[in-house]
Parts: structure tokens; C-alpha cells; sequence
């Protein structure tokens, strides 16, 4: 399965990118960036259903929770 | 690229925006059979957010997010604001995927991997995205006369079920289950209207604010939603409404004309689907289109496939069941939506304010030159 998630993205990025009509390294690079760490967190998923959802604002709440009580 | 929607199709587009995925579900279940007063109270205090939203893009005269925001915010300012309404933006086309995968697997196909229907929305949301806004409004324009014809036909139908007494007795249990009622319904679906600030430039022209877009869309889907939702209490009963997962649907599943009209509840899976690839649609294009300007770029296509592609997962990951996406869509308020949808926009209003009047100050100082 993972290998499987691995090529189709591997897939998808190489037809989209001789697709472009110009390649600006900027531009290639943010979207190589991008598309690997959606294939990881693809992967990631795959391997594990359970996995936890971060909370970048959990501290503030916590915080706020604290001055409330 | 300068972008512009015309006034109706921008009205259609925040209709089925906040009407989308959110009309099946039970909302403002807290309240009983006192809803309909939660979303009364949810109208009253959204407006003046919705105008706060309205301000913001009209502050943006027209120009595009990636020229606005940084005259209103300053630089690195509008690009940390940027960077939390693509994610926030992408977490709600992830629960919004979520939300219609799960409608389908419970309702028509339960053998099916969620998966594959989340692929299924990718692609087409991928071409809708890529095509841009204005492709997306003309949509919406068209799709709004089949969805308020399919709706309005079967609740005219269901008006047969339909009992008047199950609204009775009115604020039994007090006020408190109807303010619960009113902030989920702020919380999901009235609020996540906030995503327009992004889509604010095709929305204003020198003549129109964004107010003549988003105030007419937001009060018609709110009283929409609330002709709905209490249709579905009248028909179905208080008990049966506060419990099921999708009351609208079983709602019109009891039309019954002379045994010949029936299984209409098809239709409103139809509106759903067509209602939430709209929502994801204009999800993504926001979270493009912020990510885009947050890392300094002008172009947001060639960003869409990555963010396109890891709605997929993302869909299975914030809400992993049926349960836990009706919990998401039916709590009461959620800390990230407070943070996104009251904090920021208000923070970023009076900050856009203040630095606007010292420009208007400073431009009338100025000596005209002789």
C-alpha cells in the first residue's frame, strides 16, 4: 500500500510537471516540498489510522482554560 | 489576474457555501424544539461579524489578497494571518470531504472505501479549483435554481407530515439550550463564512462592496437553514431530530403522495454532493490562494494539486468515523473557530482601520504642489 501511495505521487508530480509551461526553480521546489509532505502524511495515515491531530492553539486554550478557572 | 464575480453569482456562491454540507445535519440540536429561536439569536449575532467580513474586503478596494493584506496588515503580519486561514481553510475541506464520504458510506454505499470517494472529489475539485473563482460563482449560479428546486419541492411535499404541536411548549428548559443551539450554529455553518475574506477581491469592484455579496447570501442560507431544520423537527419530532445522524434526510424519507412519490431522500443526497463540492471547491481555492501569498508568490494553480491531494487523508484523519464527524458538526463551540472566525478577523478590522485613517491623515496633510 505505501509503495503503492509512493508511485502514485511520484506519478502525479512528474505528468503535472512536464506539464508546466515554464519551470521557475522557485515554483519546483515549493511544489516538490509540498507534494512530499503530502505523500508522507498520506503514507503516515496509511500505516497508522489512529493518528493524532496536533493542536497548534491547544497551549493557549489550556492557558486560557486556566485563567478561567 | 484581476478577478470579478457579478453581484448574483456571488450571492448564489455564499448560499450554497454555507447551505452545502451543512443542511443535513442536525443543527442546533441543543435547543429541541426551540431551534428555530437558536437560529434567530445565531442571525442577530452573526450580522455584525458578517459586516466586520464585509468591511475587510471592501477595505481591499478590489486589489488581491496578495496586494491587499499587506497595505491593511504590513508584511510579515498578513503573512502569518495568510498562512492561518490556509490552514484553517484546508482543515475545513478535509472535514468537509469527511462529511459527505461518510453521508455516502451510511446512506447508498457501505462497502465502499471512503478513500475512493474522497479520490473521486479530489479530481473534479482539483479542475474546479484550478479553473478558478469565476468558473466556480457561474457554477453556483446555475446549481442554486436545482438546489432550491429540489428543496423547496420536497418540503413542499413533506408540508403533509408536518405537525405544529411538536414546537410547543416554547423555552420549556429556558434560554440556556437555545444560546447552545445559537453558537453551534455560529460555530458551523454561519461563521465559516469568514473564508471570503480570501475571495474578497473578486467579490468588491469600485462600484459594489463585498457587503452586497455576503449579507444577502449569508440571511437567505441562514433562513433557509432554519425553514429546514424546523420543518425536520415538525415532521420528525424533537426526540427523533436531537438523535439521528441526518435528520433532513429522514425527513423527507416520509414523503409519501398516494404511494406513488416516495424515496425522495435521494434528491437530497443530490443537492449534498453537488453543495459540498462547491464548499471544498472554495476551501481549497482559499488555502491556494493564502499559501501562495504566505510564501510570496502571485500564482496559487500550481499549488493546488499538493493541497488538493492531501485532502484524501486528511479526510480520514480528523474525523474517523461517522460519530466523530457528527460531533465535530454539532459541538457547541470549537476553540480554533473562536480563534479564526471572532479573534482574527476583529484584530485584523481594527489594525486595517487604524492604519487606513492614518493614510487618509497623512494624504490630507500632504501640501498640493504649486
Amino acid at each position: 500500500m505505501v509503495i503503492l501511495i509512493i508511485f502514485g505521487y511520484v506519478v502525479v508530480g512528474g505528468v503535472e510537471l512536464l506539464l508546466w509551461k515554464e519551470r521557475p526553480w522557485q515554483k519546483v521546489l515549493v511544489y516538490l516540498l509540498l507534494l512530499s509532505a503530502a505523500a508522507t502524511f498520506s503514507v503516515l495515515l496509511a500505516i497508522d489510522v489512529r493518528l493524532p491531530v496536533p493542536e497548534p492553539l491547544g497551549t493557549l486554550r489550556n492557558w486560557l482554560q486556566k485563567l478561567w478557572q | 489576474m484581476n478577478e470579478s464575480v457579478p453581484e448574483r453569482q456571488g450571492i448564489a456562491l455564499v448560499f450554497l457555501f454555507i447551505v452545502g454540507d451543512s443542511f443535513v445535519f442536525g443543527l442546533a440540536r441543543w435547543a429541541g424544539r426551540d431551534l428555530w429561536l437558536s437560529f434567530l439569536v445565531a442571525i442577530v449575532l452573526a450580522s455584525p461579524l458578517i459586516l466586520v467580513y464585509g468591511r475587510l474586503g471592501s477595505l481591499m478596494h478590489g486589489q488581491p489578497f496578495s496586494e491587499a493584506l499587506p497595505r491593511l496588515l504590513g508584511k510579515w503580519p498578513s503573512r502569518l494571518v495568510a498562512l492561518t486561514y490556509s490552514a484553517y481553510a484546508w482543515r475545513l475541506g478535509c472535514f468537509v470531504t469527511g462529511d459527505i464520504t461518510n453521508f455516502v458510506q451510511a446512506v447508498s454505499l457501505p462497502d465502499t472505501p471512503q478513500v475512493v470517494m474522497a479520490f473521486g472529489y479530489a479530481i473534479l475539485v482539483l479542475w474546479a479549483v484550478k479553473e478558478g473563482i469565476e468558473v466556480l460563482a457561474r457554477f453556483s449560479s446555475v446549481m442554486i435554481i436545482v438546489v432550491l428546486l429540489i428543496l423547496l419541492t420536497a418540503l413542499g411535499l413533506a408540508m403533509t407530515e408536518v405537525n405544529l404541536q411538536e414546537f410547543l411548549p416554547i423555552m420549556y428548559d429556558g434560554f440556556w439550550p437555545v444560546l447552545q443551539g445559537a453558537f453551534q450554529i455560529l460555530d458551523f455553518p454561519l461563521l465559516e463564512t469568514v473564508l471570503f475574506i480570501g475571495l474578497a477581491n473578486a467579490l468588491t469592484t469600485k462600484k459594489r462592496s463585498a457587503y452586497k455579496v455576503l449579507i444577502p447570501g449569508f440571511l437567505l442560507a441562514a433562513f433557509f437553514l432554519m425553514l429546514f431544520a424546523s420543518a425536520s423537527v415538525a415532521i420528525l419530532g424533537e426526540e427523533a431530530y436531537m438523535t439521528s445522524y441526518f435528520p433532513v434526510f429522514m425527513s423527507t424519507a416520509r414523503i409519501d403522495i398516494a404511494l406513488f412519490l416516495t424515496r425522495l431522500e435521494a434528491v437530497v443526497g443530490v443537492t449534498f454532493a453537488i453543495g459540498t463540492f462547491l464548499k471544498i471547491s472554495v476551501c481549497l481555492l482559499v488555502a491556494s490562494k493564502t499559501l501562495a501569498h504566505t510564501l510570496g508568490f502571485s500564482d496559487y494553480r500550481f499549488l493546488v494539486t499538493p493541497l488538493v491531494l492531501s485532502i484524501i487523508p486528511g479526510s480520514q484523519w480528523f474525523a474517523k468515523s461517522i460519530m466523530e464527524m457528527e460531533q465535530s458538526a454539532t459541538k457547541i463551540v470549537g476553540f480554533t473557530d473562536v480563534v479564526v472566525q471572532v479573534a482574527l478577523p476583529l484584530v485584523m478590522w481594527i489594525v486595517a482601520e487604524i492604519r487606513m485613517s492614518k493614510e487618509r491623515k497623512n494624504k490630507a496633510g500632504k501640501p498640493s504642489g504649486i
